[in-house]
């Protein structure tokens, strides 16, 4: 395996914890989360990944020929399922502060007064 | 297959299933029907791992793999479950205190009942499968559910305060989630497999191995985060605070804590061959429990709000506990989880008698609420006892764990750190509780005045609840803790630890009282009344006490100013803190 997809996962985190640090809006925020999570999904599919092997699907190939991991591949659907359940959580609860405060400056979406 | 083999899935199944019947019957159910079926559940859950563990002590640890997906040499495709008498002990304790937070709940949402239950129900079951399972992945997904479950329940009440406090939780954990699946990726690029025991042994077969090490520093990060240690703990008092009392209760009383017992989890069963991660544990992690135990300690006693003293009082016992888990002797870990489960029964109290002055006062304030619990007098004599308990009074569960403990403390220099920031956070918290607890129901201290003007929000839970009904859960807890003598919870723990830590059967002795664990817990308790009463008496002791508390003001105004509520602060904090372990694995 290259170092590419090292690489590409690494600056993709780094920029999306660059974006998640510096925002000033919770909706582009979420979507730098993502960024971070997409991240993640290069790491594994790099590391599941063979130069030359096949999709792991046996239908049409015999047994014991070159396929990718398979196992990577099903982590990272489960946490699709996953990361998509918790960007619909934080869009809908940016939604109700906006309801409530008319902003969605994190930098005024306090838990305390005065904090 | 025995009947033992057979009950191992059904402290997932149970809660998941009785979830999804009250979710599809929703309005149809009698009024009460959801919270009776959850707390029913509740206690069908408790008593299934108490079986469990019960059975794993005597006959040794069952592993079931789902689907009789068994491993063939050298490939393990399946995934297992594996309840030793430690892990499904834990989930026993969960299981009670989640029974006790929804009786304590009886009647709080009137509305939106069942959505409540459902996501109480989904939390436990998410609790159960992480302290029972044994592959990487499946503990990542559990550990996700817990979280999206925890997300939900803070915001709840979609108010102002509430849903900050939930979307800075919601960022920072999903931060932390991801790195877990980085982390769990690279551990896969060297092992070849996610269960922990074929992962442990390519583990020890690697040695020094870079990327087997980077693996290990951001599974770590994510369940440091959850377990609030230092720098990831800031997201901690926010959610707390603003989190439904009956949530918080669960927060403070398992979430957190167990994100440290599945980091001590993956630490004994997962990479006890890995001389890097070793070094991690004793060295850094040593010095942040340290410093979490006293960052903690002092935090809590500079507030007002009343959830987030506590809030910050777990982040300190939390810290304890690592030094514990880091002091890496058997004993340390036993002490550990015997302090896990003493303080989730007294914390989780503790955050159900705040839930009662939210309930009867409609307040949450320290100083507004001064002499007001006088007519609620019996939430006030349990208050100052677990204040004491908190304060390291020699008795119960609580002195158990803190006894083991502090009896694993490193020879030398590193051991007198541990014991005097051991000394301090036990000290703060029990004293900031203590104060609080003659405060308002003593009205001691004095008058507030015109400063009285709380930095909160209007602040009301559901009035109108029986006072009984929320005590009896409060003495429940509290009994239990009381009841258990000190000793028989360090046997307990002693005995269950071996099969935890992949260690010899009956290899772990609770060490003679020495000196020093004698006075110990009396010095705790001296200290932790000094502290409640020069804060309530100011003007009749000499006056050099509170000069001296003053001079720690500007440092913990300074800490205090660091909880800025912002969540890009938060990130930074956490990407400093992940900087750190690299730091340390570097060089």
């Amino acid at each position: 395996m290259s170092v590419l997809p090292w690489v590409v996962a690494a600056w993709l985190f780094g920029v999306g914890v660059y974006g998640i640090a510096t925002s000033r809006n919770y909706i582009h925020l979420i979507g730098c989360l993502s960024v971070c999570q997409s991240a993640t999904y290069v790491l594994l599919l790099g590391i599941g990944y063979d130069w030359g092997a096949g999709p792991p699907i046996f239908y049409d190939h015999p047994p014991g020929t070159p396929a990718v991991d398979p196992i990577v591949q099903a982590l990272v659907l489960t946490d699709i399922v996953v990361g998509a359940t918790v960007s619909a959580l934080l869009l809908a609860m940016a939604l109700q502060v906006h309801k409530r405060e008319g902003t969605l400056d994190p930098q005024e979406i306090k838990p305390l007064k005065g904090q | 297959m025995t009947l033992l083999d057979v009950l191992v899935p059904f402290p997932v199944v149970l809660p998941l299933a009785v979830g999804a019947i009250v979710l599809a019957l929703g309005e149809r159910l009698p009024k009460h029907a959801p919270e009776a079926l959850g707390i029913a559940a509740a206690l069908a859950v408790a008593g299934l791992s108490a079986v469990l563990s019960r059975g794993a002590l005597d006959a040794g640890t069952p592993v079931y793999w789902f689907g009789g997906w068994e491993p063939r040499p050298g490939v393990t495709l399946g995934i297992a479950f594996a309840p030793d008498p430690a892990s499904a002990g834990i989930a026993a304790f969960i299981g009670l205190l989640f029974a006790a937070a929804l009786v304590f709940a009886w009647g709080f949402f009137d509305e939106v009942r069942s959505t409540f239950n459902v996501l109480m129900l989904l939390f436990l079951a998410a609790m159960q499968g992480f302290c029972l399972t044994r592959d990487l992945f499946n503990l990542f997904v559990w550990f996700e559910v817990m979280s999206v479950a925890a997300y939900a329940l803070t915001g709840f009440s979609l108010k102002r305060a509430s849903l900050a406090g939930a979307l800075n939780f919601t960022v920072v954990n999903s931060l932390g989630s991801m790195l877990m699946l980085a982390g769990i990726g690279l551990v896969y690029a060297r092992a070849g497999a996610l269960d922990f025991e074929a992962v442990r042994e390519a583990v020890g077969r690697a040695g020094h191995d870079p990327v087997i090490v980077g693996g290990f520093c951001l599974v770590s990060v994510a369940l440091l985060t959850k377990a609030a240690i230092l720098p990831f703990q800031f997201w901690l008092a926010d959610a707390h605070a603003v989190a439904p009392s009956p949530v918080s209760v669960i927060f403070s009383g398992s979430m957190v804590p167990i994100g440290l017992f599945g980091f001590a989890k993956i630490a004994v069963q997962v990479f006890p061959g890995s001389p890097d991660a070793g070094s991690i544990l004793h060295g850094l992690l040593f010095g942040v429990g340290c410093a979490t135990a006293v960052v903690g300690g002092l935090l809590a006693w500079s507030q007002r709000h009343l959830k987030r003293l506590l809030a910050f009082s777990t982040i300190g016992h939390i810290g304890i506990m690592l030094t514990g888990v880091a002091a890496l002797s058997p004993v340390g870990l036993a002490g550990a989880l015997a302090y896990l489960v003493g303080h989730g029964l007294v914390k989780g109290t503790l955050f159900m008698l705040v839930g009662v002055l939210l309930a009867e006062k409609a307040g949450v304030d320290e100083l507004n609420l001064r002499g007001l619990g006088r007519d609620i007098w019996p939430a006030g004599v349990l208050t100052g006892l677990a204040a004491l308990l908190l304060g390291g009074a020699p008795l119960g569960l609580l002195h158990g764990g803190a006894d083991l403990v502090s009896a694993a403390a490193p020879d030398g220099l590193a051991g007198w750190a541990m014991h005097l920031s051991v000394l301090v956070g036990t000290a703060l918290t029990g004293g900031a509780v203590l104060r609080f607890a003659g405060r308002v129901y003593l009205g001691l201290g004095p008058d507030p005045g015109d400063e009285a003007e709380a930095p909160t929000d209007e602040e009301q839970e559901k009035a109108d609840r029986p006072l009984w009904l929320m005590l009896a859960p409060c003495i429940l807890l509290l009994g239990i803790d009381v009841l258990v003598p000190a000793d028989l919870a360090e046997h307990m723990a002693a005995r269950v630890l071996p099969q935890f830590a992949h260690l010899a059967a009956g290899s772990v002795a609770v060490p003679p009282p020495t000196g020093w664990t004698a006075v110990e817990p009396w010095l705790a308790l001296l200290g932790a009344v000094a502290v409640a009463g020069v804060a309530l008496f100011r003007d009749r002791v000499p006056r050099i006490l509170p000069a001296a508390g003053g001079m720690f003001k500007p440092v913990v105004a300074g800490l205090n100013r660091l909880h800025t509520g912002v969540i890009n602060d938060y990130v930074v904090w956490m990407a400093l803190g992940v900087a750190m372990f690299a730091a340390w694995a570097t060089f």
